[in-house]
């Protein structure tokens, strides 16, 4: 009885055996050898959270006018202050920080204005009042700071005294 | 001539099956992990973050090896590293920045044929997630999940 051709030289009694063979001398590392991998994977993921933070350089400005180089006649007298810092840190889109203060019944006036921003376009100089004026635009996604540039008014009609302020930047949707 | 072709083969199968010369194994271990950046700094940038949970188990075989890595992430926002250290044999490669699209790249080099010396080692992975506050956040740019692959092959 003729058997069916496995490879030249080969019959399939032959090739039987021969298979035989090698599955025991080669034993479990045969096994070991189908089951081996030579690449894996695996999933990493990156989450990133909201993050806003606002940070001002220094906890308080004091500005004082004294008269001091006050031509006589001349009713409006100032003061400037540049000595503060603000930092954010914001990485949502469209993003401004307004500016207000906590002094509703106001003395003197306060303005103020960003000077010289790393990031976004510094918005016109605004007098402070309790409702939030714009300070710094387009400062969305991104990193930087500014100087704060604070001007203090007084007319000699309004006297002597003293305004506290308690002054609030804040990260608004443009 | 048959008896020579029948026997050959039947050595070469069982030197190859009893020894593991010509293959090499790695597997990951400690799952998919994740990494979450959720806090950073005015003036700066947000804070960067590691995890370690994962490692590769890898062997040696008859030739020098070495570990690559690349990655798949469509659409990718943040920035994600990654460095094998403790390597049991082999030299860790310089941390690798993985990116879309990026071509397999030296993770551990130098893994040493066998014998002498235990075949089988590990590593850990130290992946360091990091984002700039311009890159933006996941609520308006979706997570980066890549894909990472890594392959260790003849050096």
């Amino acid at each position: 009885m003729l058997a069916p051709t496995v490879q030249p030289g080969l019959t399939f009694p032959s090739f039987t055996r021969s298979l035989m063979v090698l599955l025991l001398l080669g034993g479990t590392h045969l096994f070991e050898m189908v089951q081996a991998q030579t690449t894996g994977n695996h999933t990493v993921t990156i989450t990133v959270a909201t993050i806003t933070a606002v940070q001002v350089s220094s906890g308080s400005v004091s500005m004082s006018i004294t008269g001091a180089g006050v031509a006589a006649g001349q009713d409006l007298m100032t003061v400037s202050d540049q000595s503060t810092n603000l930092l954010w840190g914001i990485n949502s889109a469209n993003r401004k920080i307004t500016v207000s203060t906590s002094l509703g019944s106001q003395t003197f006036s306060l303005r103020v204005v960003a000077i010289s921003p790393t990031q976004g376009i510094a918005a016109p100089e605004v007098t402070l009042s309790t409702v939030a004026n714009d300070f710094l635009l387009s400062v969305g996604r991104s990193s930087g700071s500014c100087g704060i540039g604070y001007t203090g008014l007084a007319l000699a009609s309004q006297g002597t005294g003293s305004d506290s302020h308690s002054i609030t930047f804040t990260v608004q949707s443009e | 001539m048959i008896h020579f072709s029948r026997y050959a083969l039947l050595v070469f199968f069982s030197l190859v099956a009893s020894t593991g010369w010509l293959y090499a194994q790695l597997t990951l271990a400690g799952g998919n992990p994740t990494l979450s950046i959720t806090t950073g700094m005015a003036g700066a940038e947000p804070i960067a973050v590691v995890n370690t949970a994962t490692t590769i188990d890898y062997e040696k075989s008859a030739s020098v090896q070495k570990i690559t890595v690349l990655t798949s992430c469509l659409g990718q926002s943040f920035t994600l590293k990654v460095v094998a250290t403790g390597a049991s044999f082999g030299t860790p490669a310089p941390e690798v920045t993985l990116t879309q699209g990026m071509l397999a790249t030296d993770l551990i080099t130098g893994i040493p044929s066998k014998p002498p010396g235990p075949n089988k080692g590990s590593c850990t992975l130290r992946y360091t997630a990091s984002a700039t506050f311009a890159q933006g956040n996941s609520s308006e740019q979706g997570n980066d999940v890549h894909t990472v692959t890594y392959t260790i092959l003849a050096q």
